[in-house]
């Protein structure tokens, strides 16, 4: 099965992406509204449209702060910032990865640095790890299909439903199920290894029907759901319900469901790297985002879910916090195995083995 | 003797305070110590456990090691869940198959294979807890040792270590503040017979040179064996003072009886005028001398007897009445009415009849000398319990703001020449020995009042 080829295959895939991703980044900038005294430079894999809100509103608490922000997809950010550190440079002030597992790692190498703030607090216990990596956000794992090409009826509620509607109808289904490149994407990565957690049957035959049905695999939550919102992909499995919903409030013909059986549910983290040229402001800006006006904005404009769960209106699903399907990943030391080196090769060779090279 | 000496108890307070503080200070360094101690091996299991599990995930497929870092190793490790997480797993032919490759082997040096090590290690700048476990591998394929090396930082062991420190601290804390209460109430217990002494000869009257009789621990019987020998050596030098004082009245009066007999019988008629004036007062003068050196005997012989003579039945009646004969001189120059009312009974009272008769003819010598132009009335009387003399006299009487002097020895010499000023005072310390009093009442429609009232203890002079 692990034979020597599939794995050097698989190597020649990892370095592909590293050399055409690591390009893939874009600085935007934001003047401050008065005279600038000061730059905050935000490394994020985060979308602008969901950060800017809170960008701007942070600028009108620090008019002389001119905000700079550096896009990465997850993994970028992660070997970048850890090179920084390995190589003692400087890189930002504030990282912002929904990929806590390697804001931990970071962290657990001593890449970041304890910050203090009254806002802090109000972290969930879940969400803060050492007063280094704060969850700042609640965002469920969830799927989308597209409205018009299912009826509500067809749409499966539970992560077993959706192999077995995989299997049953497999030529419908085929090329047009859209999730996460865990290769290329990090977040991707965290939330196939925590639905390997939860339930092993159920995971190994939806990966086993996930391949079967030739499921197309993209770096990033918002390609899947263009291709959604376009009909060429019917479902979108494991995607941030932050993002989707953005979809459904622009119109798009997008219906969400919270897992059933269980329901992921990730904090995006935030951290002050340990050089951070303005550790002050970086900390103030963490703080901003955990404020009750910062989360406030963060629930109006840009991730629509509480720190506590709160929901917004149209989703399907049940309550993931009061219903007790809500599993949050715990940004915590357990997020270490999650990546270690051998560990994680070994789970993306049988991933890729599973989704990627089963044929039909 | 400037310098004041710190009291007993604070002596004691302080010393038992400098032990116990001592005693705190190594307990607390000892719990310190043992809860850091606690602290390790509390987090030492799991460290271990993290590793046997993840060295019990190693397999050998292929005849390739391989290792799928199971979960439960952090998850357990998290528990103490502020630390950073290093690891490394090194195959059977010593290389790192996953983990920190700066993470160096602390048996690496030891010659002697062993199974498990814990032990304190620096990585990354930071202090941390390294554990490392050997598993054996004796496949065909791959034989030898493959090693797991755990480490973590040790933030939760000194909060745990500081908790339990805390916790010691608290405890013994409380103890300290028992043990000086106890110290306090021990100290002040046991010091107490001290209070006791010092009360004791405190309220002494200070002419009271009886041995101080209370009872004293060990430790303070010397100090009143020697108080005692004081009073004792005091006592005899009083005696010796007395005796001389008696002898001398003794033998002034020989002498001083020979001197009055002498100017008696010098004639006023043999001489001039101006030398009757001088010789008159020169047989005064003797007189009063006389008088002094008698009183000063019987002084002496009272405080004598005091001591020495145990008591006995008295009839008030009868000793008035000799009394009475005695004090009043058939020759004197005046007529006075003396009268004496007794009840019809025996007035009994226990005392020294010596002594009380001593008493009462000084209060009628007193009356006579000083008071009395013309009347003398005695009144023997019972009243509830107690037996009382008064004696009353038409005298000018004494004002009442020199009675408590003239109670006192010398206290009034008497202006006109005629009184020692031992009268009174020989009197009042009489019955004061007979548990009685002196005291006066005012001359008003009656005359002036002397009154000896015996066993009564309210109505003594001030």
């Amino acid at each position: 099965m692990t034979g020597f080829a599939t794995r050097l295959g698989f190597a020649l895939a990892l370095m592909f992406a590293a050399i055409t991703g690591a390009p893939a980044q874009t600085m935007t900038r934001f003047p401050a509204i008065t005279t600038q005294v000061d730059t905050l430079s935000i490394h994020a894999a985060t979308d602008l449209y969901a950060l800017e809100p809170l960008i701007r509103d942070f600028q009108q608490l620090s008019p002389g702060t001119m905000v700079e922000i550096v896009e990465y997809v997850t993994n970028d950010l992660f070997s970048t910032a850890g090179g920084a550190c390995d190589d003692g440079g400087a890189l930002g002030d504030v990282f912002l990865s929904s990929s806590v597992d390697q804001l931990v790692k970071l962290a657990n190498d001593g890449c970041a640095q304890r910050i203090e703030g009254a806002d802090l607090a109000r972290a969930p216990r879940w969400a803060n790890w050492r007063d280094e990596v704060f969850g700042f956000t609640f965002e469920p794992i969830v799927m989308v299909y597209n409205r018009d090409g299912m009826s509500e009826a067809e749409v499966p509620r539970t992560h077993l439903e959706l192999a077995e509607l995989l299997r049953r109808d497999a030529d419908r289904y085929r090329g047009r199920v859209g999730t996460y490149d865990v290769r290329l994407s990090g977040i991707g990565y965290l939330l196939a290894f925590n639905d390997a957690r939860q339930t092993t049957t159920t995971y190994g035959r939806l990966l086993e029907s996930l391949g079967r049905a030739q499921v197309v695999v993209r770096c990033c939550t918002s390609q899947i759901l263009d291709e959604v919102a376009a009909g060429r992909l019917l479902i979108g499995y494991n995607l941030l319900g932050s993002y989707a919903y953005e979809r459904v409030r622009r119109g798009q013909p997008i219906g969400i469901v919270m897992p059933a059986d269980y329901t992921l549910v990730l904090s995006r983290g935030a951290m002050v790297p340990i050089r951070a040229p303005n550790p002050g402001l970086a900390t103030r800006f963490v703080n901003y985002l955990l404020s009750e006006r910062g989360q406030s904005v963060g629930r109006s404009q840009s991730f629509f879910f509480g720190l506590d769960g709160s929901a917004p209106a149209g989703i399907e699903g049940p309550d993931v916090v009061t219903s007790g399907i809500a599993r949050p990943i715990v940004v915590g030391p357990t997020l270490l195995a999650v990546q270690d080196a051998a560990r994680r090769k070994r789970f993306l060779e049988d991933w890729s083995q599973s989704v990627i090279q089963t044929a039909p | 003797m400037d310098r004041r000496e710190p009291s007993l108890f604070i002596r004691l307070f302080a010393l038992m305070s400098l032990v116990l503080a001592f005693g705190a200070a190594v307990l607390m360094t000892a719990a310190w110590y043992s809860a850091r101690q606690a602290a390790d091996q509390a987090y030492d299991r799991l460290l271990l456990g993290a590793a046997y599990q993840i060295a019990d995930a190693i397999q050998i497929q292929d005849g390739q090691p391989e290792i799928e870092l199971p979960v439960s190793a952090f998850e357990l490790l998290a528990l103490s869940d502020r630390d950073r997480i290093f690891y490394r797993v090194l195959d059977p032919a010593g290389h790192t198959m996953t983990g920190y490759e700066r993470l160096d082997d602390p048996a690496a040096e030891t010659a002697t294979p062993v199974r498990a090590i814990v032990e304190n290690a620096e990585f990354d700048g930071e202090n941390v807890r390294v554990a490392r476990v050997v598993r054996r591998f004796d496949d065909p394929q791959m034989r030898g040792d493959a090693i797991v090396i755990v480490a973590q930082t040790i933030e939760a062991r000194r909060a745990l270590a500081r908790e339990l420190t805390l916790r010691s601290f608290i405890l013994v804390g409380a103890m300290g503040a028992i043990a000086i209460g106890g110290t306090i109430f021990a100290v002040r217990r046991a010091l107490a017979p001290i209070g006791r002494l010092e009360t004791a000869i405190r309220q002494r009257d200070p002419l009271d040179l009886t041995l101080v009789d209370v009872s004293t621990p060990r430790e303070l019987a010397p100090f009143v064996a020697e108080i005692n020998g004081f009073i004792k050596r005091l006592r005899g030098r009083v005696e010796l003072m007395q005796q001389f004082i008696a002898d001398a009245a003794h033998q002034l009066r020989t002498p001083l009886a020979a001197l009055e007999a002498q100017t008696d019988l010098l004639s006023n008629d043999d001489v001039s005028p101006s030398t009757v004036k001088h010789l008159d007062r020169v047989r005064a003068r003797t007189r009063q001398l006389s008088r002094l050196t008698n009183q000063l005997l019987s002084h002496a012989m009272v405080a004598h007897r005091e001591r020495a003579v145990a008591n006995s039945q008295v009839d008030l009646t009868e000793l008035t009445r000799r009394a009475l004969d005695e004090a009043i001189p058939d020759t004197l120059e005046r007529d006075i009415l003396v009268t004496l009312h007794a009840p019809p009974e025996p007035l009994i009272v226990s005392g020294d009849p010596v002594n009380l008769a001593e008493a009462v003819k000084n209060i009628l010598d007193n009356a006579v000398r000083h008071g009395a132009p013309a009347r003398i009335t005695v009144r023997l009387l019972k009243k509830s319990n107690r037996a009382v003399i008064e004696v009353e006299d038409d005298g000018p009487g004494i004002p009442p703001e020199q009675w408590p002097r003239v109670v006192q020895r010398f206290g009034a010499p008497s202006s006109d020449g005629k009184g020692s000023g031992l009268g009174l005072s020989i009197a009042a310390e009489v019955l004061e020995a007979h548990g009685g009093a002196l005291f006066f009442i005012e001359k008003g429609s009656f005359g002036f009042v002397v009154v000896m009232s015996l066993a009564d203890e309210e109505r003594k002079v001030a």
